[in-house]
């Protein structure tokens, strides 16, 4: 899709024009879980857009009429309509464009769709304690932690940047011994990912002496 | 539309049976405001429908069938398939239901009353918080964040021009949000809305509805609850979603 690879516009950049009829526009971040969704829902809906990647840690002044807190994604549309938050953006684009209908027509199955999005939402969102299952670490910090870890190698440590509660629980989990123990380096991990995608056999092996 | 207010029921009690057609059946309390979201749109759209209160400090075993998390509100249909979470039951009610549509057939609309739903997202927890706070003198924190969210909505009205949340007519984000503000002189909060003007205006508008002043909380039985010894006899653990960006740590979406 054009303008996956673009740079993210950083603070001095230029406001971009407005949105030519017949696109719509997503201010989005290559590696970011919440603007894949809706990139998803655009991408499965053939829906004719354009992105601007946006540096989450230098933002455009300009981006601020985007959306107060500048956060993404946020949709625009030709008539200069902004509508954010993941989820609503979602659900906007499967009412407002034709073709394949992602959410079911039937108020119940939708209902029950929603009803599972709350059910994941808790696994992102937890009460006030440090851990996922408590004050202590438990099986589901466990079950979570392998794809956190990842986020530095992947380079998309910045998703948790606009998330303080998961940063800090990146960081308590780092303090627990078993994960102390069984940290991948990094420059190892992006290796073996380097050996992977040029489906290299050695792949598996990389970094052993 | 029987069991409005009915006596709940408590462990022990015997499960209810299927839910005869041409009728739908809400698990309910009386004084909980995310089941008010519910009984609003029922009464709004004129659906028949049952009511069965539910014990919330001594919850019936059965009632963890029709909800694992055992938090009401919960629908449940002829068919026997059960809705959950306030929001969700609201829409599903006016997705599967004719007549007046309470969400906005437009999709941008319905986008910028969903927008508004998430601003208000941090209220519920906080009145919870105060209605938790054993010391009332000592909450000026709590008076003083809920005065900034007022805030917020304020703006959107001055924003919009309109009366209401989602336009000159009442809507579905109007029936999601007035739960709370109805909440307010009974546990008196009113100073809360002095700075907003239009949110004040809003709420006399919303005690003219039909659906709002038919099902207006009992201002005594209320501030009964309120101070009764157990003052979390009217809140349920909230198994429901704390909101995208609402404020404690960790529901941090995508805050700065």
């Amino acid at each position: 899709m054009p303008g996956d690879g673009t740079k993210a516009l950083a603070k001095g950049s230029c406001a971009p024009g407005p949105v030519p009829e017949g696109l719509i526009r997503i201010y989005s971040m290559r590696f970011c879980p919440y603007s894949h969704r809706t990139r998803l829902v655009l991408r499965a809906k053939g829906i004719r857009h354009e992105i601007i990647n946006i540096n989450l840690k230098n933002k455009p002044e300009w981006f601020f009429s985007k959306h107060p807190f500048g956060q993404i994604p946020v949709l625009e549309t030709s008539q200069c309509q902004l509508i954010y938050e993941s989820v609503i953006a979602c659900e906007y684009l499967d009412d407002a464009y034709p073709g394949r209908k992602l959410y079911p027509c039937d108020p119940y199955e939708r209902a029950r769709q929603k009803m599972l999005l709350e059910l994941f939402c808790k696994i992102l969102d937890y009460e006030n304690t440090t851990f996922f299952g408590g004050d202590c670490i438990s099986m589901i910090d466990y079950l979570l932690w392998p794809w956190f870890e990842r986020l530095d190698v992947y380079g998309i440590a910045d998703c948790v940047s606009h998330t303080p509660g998961l940063r800090l629980w990146i960081a308590a989990m780092k303090q627990d011994a078993t994960v102390r123990a069984l940290l991948t380096d990094k420059c190892v991990f992006q290796g073996y990912l380097s050996l992977y995608f040029r489906n290299s056999p050695s792949a598996f092996d990389y970094g052993l002496c | 539309m029987s069991g409005l207010s009915a006596r709940s029921l408590a462990k022990g009690s015997a499960p209810p049976g299927p839910v005869p057609e041409g009728l739908i059946r809400v698990y309910s309390m009386r004084f909980c405001p995310f089941a008010k979201r519910t009984l609003l749109v029922l009464k709004a759209k004129g659906i028949r429908h049952e009511v069965i209160n539910i014990n919330l400090k001594n919850k019936p075993e059965w009632f963890f069938k029709k909800n694992p998390s055992g938090v009401v509100p919960v629908l449940e249909n002829s068919k026997g398939q059960l809705i959950c979470e306030s929001a969700i039951t609201c829409e599903y009610l006016d997705e599967a239901y004719p007549g007046k549509k309470l969400l906005p057939e437009d999709p941008y609309e319905k986008a910028c009353q969903k927008m508004v739903f998430e601003l208000f997202s941090k209220v519920p927890s906080l009145v919870t918080s105060f209605i938790r706070r054993q010391n009332k003198e000592d909450c000026a924190d709590l008076k003083e964040d809920l005065q900034k969210e007022f805030s917020k909505l304020e703006e959107v009205l001055t924003n919009k021009k309109t009366t209401f949340f989602g336009g000159n007519s009442l809507s579905m984000i109007d029936y999601l949000i007035w739960p709370w503000l109805e909440r307010l002189e009974v546990l008196e909060l009113n100073e809360c809305v002095d700075h907003a003007p239009k949110l004040k205006l809003w709420m006399a508008a919303m005690r003219k509805d039909p659906a709002v002043s038919a099902l207006l909380i009992d201002v005594k039985a209320h501030k009964a609850t309120s101070t009764c010894e157990d003052p979390r006899l009217c809140i349920q653990e909230p198994a429901t979603r704390p909101p995208i960006g609402s404020t404690p740590r960790g529901r941090h979406f995508q805050n700065p």
